[in-house]
């Protein structure tokens, strides 16, 4: 299964990176902000981990414009993020993010959402 | 008080400032003309509507008068303005400061993380070494020893998160002393509009793209800012549902 990895921090692509290769994932693309990403997508990916706070185009405006795509209308979107306030949360939600993960992240909660979104990455 | 009241303030304050300056301005005219004409014993209002010298020394007290008030109202808008500066600006740089004092201790934590998992993996190459030097080796056991060994090794990586976020309150902390230069900047125009602070504007760098960083990043509570998150998806799907 092919993962995109989006992150304006090249630490966290390659933390986010490590951590997919340790439960399995070992295919990945990486991009540096949400338009980079936009660029990068195709059906071959599966599964998207993006960030919120990047230059260009932020991980949420990244969502919506995957949403408005044929190709990206169903891929799981799972947010890595340092925002964690209500607001935040709710309008990720809305942009049409699957799930949530607040920096800094353990390597379990990681293994734990992207298990619950396997089923819908496989469809 | 809010920015748009600091800004309002700061602006009336410069206007009874201007008011003051025009009229000394005129006064200074007006002792010129009279030096001028001595002999009519009444001068030009000149282009003062402040303070004018129609009836000579006679009018000087009526004019120290009206123009101690002026002054006295400047110097409440100045205070004024002081408390103003103080409110919204102060609580930023407290802000600001905390943001710091937490980078500093966020870098300290994950050197100390780092520092500890080296020490275990490091005991752990050991085991190594001394299970590779049994006459007849465990290899169940030294299985187990490096698969813990990996653990650590990801830990040290995983600590290393803390550079995404600090750097994240450090572009915080940037914009906020950008912004604060600028603040003052507006304030020196005010008290001297002939200020040249064209270099000085050139040399301001530019504040961070306020979409690359979150204000309120932290790398604390991360568990409970976790099962945050988890109960608001978790509240909103099962409404939706």
């Amino acid at each position: 299964m092919k993962f995109l990895v989006v992150d304006d921090s090249a630490t966290m692509r390659r933390i986010v990176i490590n951590s997919l290769q340790r439960i399995g994932f070992t295919d990945t693309v990486e991009a540096a902000d949400g338009q980079e990403a936009l660029a990068r997508f195709d059906s071959s990916i599966r599964f998207v981990i993006t960030d919120w706070n990047m230059p260009n185009m932020t991980g949420t405006d990244f969502t919506r414009a995957l949403r408005a795509r044929p190709d990206g209308a169903h891929v799981p979107v799972l947010m890595v993020t340092a925002r964690s306030v209500k607001e935040d949360i709710l309008t990720a939600m809305e942009a049409g993010v699957n799930n949530y993960i607040v920096k800094p992240f353990t390597p379990q909660v990681l293994k734990e959402k992207i298990d619950a979104l396997l089923p819908a990455a496989a469809a | 008080m809010s920015d748009s009241r600091t800004q309002e303030v700061l602006y009336e304050t410069e206007a009874a400032l201007r008011l003051v300056d025009r009229g000394l301005d005129g006064l200074r005219d007006d002792e010129g003309a009279a030096a001028d004409a001595p002999s009519t014993g009444r001068v030009a209002s000149g282009t003062s509507t402040a303070l004018t010298f129609e009836g000579g020394l006679n009018e000087l007290p009526a004019i120290l008068e009206r123009a101690n008030a002026q002054i006295l109202a400047v110097l409440a808008r100045l205070r004024e303005t002081r408390a103003a500066i103080e409110t919204t600006t102060l609580e930023r740089i407290a802000s600001t400061h905390e943001k710091i004092r937490e980078v500093t201790s966020a870098t300290e934590d994950a050197a100390i993380n780092i520092m500890d998992a080296c020490d275990r993996a490091t005991q752990m190459v050991d085991d190594l070494d001394a299970i590779d030097a049994e006459p007849t080796p465990d290899r169940e056991r030294a299985s187990t020893v490096r698969a813990s060994l990996r653990d650590e090794l990801f830990v040290m990586m995983g600590a290393l998160q803390f550079q995404d976020i600090t750097s994240q309150q450090l572009a915080h902390a940037s914009s906020v002393l950008v912004d604060m230069e600028q603040r003052l900047i507006e304030i020196a125009r005010l008290f001297d509009t002939r200020l040249d602070v064209s270099g000085k504007m050139t040399a301001i760098p530019e504040a961070p793209d306020a979409k690359t960083y979150d204000p309120n990043a932290t790398v604390r509570d991360a568990e409970s800012r976790q099962a945050l998150a988890d109960e608001i998806f978790t509240a909103v799907r099962s409404n939706a549902a």
